[in-house]
Parts: C-alpha cells; sequence; structure tokens
C-alpha cells in the first residue's frame, strides 16, 4: 500500500483506495447557497385548544361552586327577625326596634323609576327579612348547624333584651343617685335660699 | 432520677392550677344569683321577662355578633367572657301584687361577703334601686341590679367580667330602645 498517496495524494496511486474513494464520494461536502424551499409555510397557525380547554374547566368549575353554595343556602332554614326578638317589653320602654324597610307606596320608592320593582314582582316580606338575615349567616360563623342557628338566634334576642334591661336599669340608678347627691341637694337648697 | 423530681415538683404545681381553676369557677358561679322564688310572680304580672342564657348559650349568640359592624362590635366586647345572664322582670296592672318576702328572697342572697352593694337608691315615689357587685381582686366577677317600684319587679344577674360603663352605654343603641323617662319639666313661677 502506498501510504504517500493515502497521506497526501502525492504517490502511486492505490486502486482500493481510488474505489473507496468513488464509494464515499457522493458524501463529500459541496458548498451550496441557502434555499428555503418552496412548499414550507411561515407562521403555522397557534391551536387555541387547550388555552380553550382550560379556560373551560376553570368556568365549569365555577359554574359548581356557585350551584353548590346556592343548595347549600336554600338547605339553611330561613329566619325572621321577629323569632328572635322576644315578645314581652317591660314597661316603660319606647319600641324603637327598626323595622324591616318594605315601601309599600310607589310614592315613597325615591329611587329612580327605572330601577324600581313592582310590588307584585318583588319578594315576599318574609323573604326579604330571610335575605337579610342571610348576610349575618355568612359573615362570622359559617360553621353553625341549623338548629343551633335557630338556637342562637333566640339567644341573641334574649340577650339583647337582658342588656338592654341591664343598661336601663344601671343608667336609671345613676341618674337617680346624681338627683340626690349632696352635692345637687346644696345646689337645690341654694336655689330655694 | 431527674424524671422523678421533675415530677415531683410538676404535681404540685398541676394540683395548685387545679385548685384556683376550680376556685375561680365556683366564684364565678357563685355569682348566680336564685331566681326561681319569683316565678309565681308570673301568673299575677301584665308583663313578664324570663331571660336564661347561660355560658354556652352566651357564646352561640356572640357568634351572631359581626365583628365588623361596630354596633354589634360594642355589645360582642362586652358579651365576651359572661358566664350567663338571667333576667326576671315582672310588671303588674296594680301595686301590691308582690310582697316585701319576694323582694327579700333576692336580697338575701346579696348579703353576703361575696357581695358589695355599689348603689342603693330608695325612693318612696319612685321605689328602689340597687346595683350590687361580686369582685375577685380587681376584676368584676358578678353584677346584680334589684329594681323594685310599685307596680314593677326587675332582677338582673349577670356572670363574668362586666364593663359596667360600656353596659351603660348601651341604652338606645343598636336597636336597643331608649328608656322613655321624661326629662324634668322647667319648675314655671306661681
Amino acid at each position: 500500500m502506498n501510504e504517500k498517496y493515502l497521506w497526501d495524494k502525492s504517490g502511486k496511486p492505490d486502486p482500493q483506495i481510488q474505489q473507496l474513494e468513488e464509494i464515499l464520494g457522493a458524501l463529500r461536502y459541496e458548498h451550496r447557497p441557502f434555499k428555503i424551499p418552496g412548499d414550507l409555510v411561515i407562521g403555522r397557525r397557534r391551536s387555541y385548544v387547550p388555552v380553550l380547554a382550560i379556560a373551560a374547566t376553570i368556568a365549569l368549575a365555577l359554574l359548581a361552586a356557585g350551584l353548590w353554595l346556592r343548595v347549600q343556602n336554600q338547605k339553611a332554614p330561613q329566619f325572621r327577625a321577629e323569632d328572635a326578638r322576644p315578645t314581652v317589653v317591660p314597661s316603660g320602654i319606647k319600641e324603637n326596634v327598626p323595622k324591616p324597610l318594605v315601601a309599600k307606596d310607589e310614592s315613597l320608592d325615591q329611587r329612580p323609576k327605572e330601577l324600581r320593582v313592582p310590588i307584585h314582582h318583588r319578594k315576599s316580606a318574609g323573604n326579604l327579612l330571610a335575605g337579610n338575615l342571610s348576610r349575618v349567616k355568612y359573615s362570622p360563623e359559617p360553621d353553625l348547624k341549623p338548629s343551633e342557628r335557630r338556637e342562637a338566634l333566640i339567644a341573641k334576642g334574649q340577650l339583647m333584651m337582658a342588656l338592654r334591661l341591664a343598661s336601663e336599669k344601671l343608667n336609671l340608678a345613676q341618674r337617680r343617685t346624681q338627683l340626690s347627691s349632696p352635692a345637687n341637694l346644696l345646689r337645690n337648697q341654694h336655689k330655694v335660699g | 432520677m431527674k424524671s422523678l423530681s421533675t415530677r415531683k415538683t410538676r404535681l404540685p404545681l398541676v394540683a395548685l392550677l387545679l385548685v384556683l381553676a376550680a376556685t375561680l369557677t365556683a366564684k364565678a358561679q357563685g355569682a348566680k344569683i336564685q331566681l326561681n322564688n319569683l316565678d309565681h310572680l308570673a301568673a299575677r304580672a301584665s308583663q313578664t321577662v324570663d331571660v336564661n342564657i347561660d355560658e354556652r348559650l352566651v357564646q352561640i349568640a356572640a357568634k351572631l355578633l359581626s365583628s365588623v359592624d361596630a354596633d354589634e362590635k360594642k355589645i360582642k366586647k362586652i358579651v365576651d367572657g359572661l358566664k350567663g345572664i338571667y333576667v326576671k322582670s315582672f310588671e303588674f296592672e296594680n301595686a301590691g301584687e308582690f310582697t316585701p318576702a319576694d323582694v327579700e328572697s333576692v336580697r338575701s342572697q346579696l348579703r353576703g361577703p361575696a357581695w358589695s352593694k355599689l348603689v342603693n337608691v330608695t325612693s318612696k315615689k319612685d321605689g328602689s334601686v340597687e346595683v350590687y357587685l361580686m369582685l375577685v381582686g380587681d376584676q368584676i366577677s358578678g353584677l346584680a341590679v334589684l329594681s323594685v317600684e310599685d307596680k314593677e319587679l326587675t332582677v338582673v344577674n349577670i356572670i363574668g367580667p362586666v364593663d359596667l360603663e360600656k353596659l351603660s352605654q348601651l341604652e338606645g343603641q343598636f336597636g336597643v330602645p331608649e328608656l322613655a323617662i321624661e326629662p324634668p319639666k322647667p319648675k314655671t313661677k306661681n
């Protein structure tokens, strides 16, 4: 084997190497300018399927949560404010307890006409009361059972009544003490004298 | 050996704490007045208020009080820590429907050393109002108000730490009706 030909093609050519060169010559590097194929589509359309699927899942989850809350709300018993208020009122007390406002006369409704709802389209007063109380339900005690909640409402009414009486009597004692204090007696004596 | 010594020191401490807790509970429970003696008056009364709220009910009712609303927040602060609220109030059509013995059945319970009389206003015309406090150290652990008029008998008993100032400020707030006491009329010259 002529190694010079193998090394730098300077010696006598070796037929075996020449044959190999011919076979592998097809794979030789050929410099060509860069060409973009004509059938290539530039800026292919993006697929929105995954995004849509995610959005649909979120929407479904929200819908399900809304339905669940509605069902839970309907399950809770509806109470009227009157239930919580004790029926007996001691003497000497003015009943200033605010009552739910239900405008019976259209002329009393101060809202713009377009915002008014005809009376026959409104919910009944009982439902309105229950609606007001539902605010109380969500604010502080989500873990009360319906029976406990009813008990709590009654207890709250009684508590208010008891505190009202206690406050009233304390103030009465305070007023009477002030009226009968020696300072007042002296003042009165001075006025008389 | 070490564990034995720590156990030896821990046991008396736990026992002491238990005794302290029991004493405090007993003291708090001691603030409760027996009002059953007045029950028979309900039959004669034209109006009766009977409120019995124990610690559990106070806690449940407090849960319904909003911590956002300013008025309810005030009430929640007053109610917080209370162990019970008991009220009996009778209003009669005529005078003399209840006897001094009825009043005495309540007053006698308030004569004990645990109670101290804070206010006692007596008037022949308007009756009497007595305010009693039960103190543990500097803290109020019970309040009792006994109001006696010709046609009305009211007993209020609150057990637990009561803030008297806050309680007296409640009148007329949060749908709590104001007392219908007319202001004194100016004297006219004869």
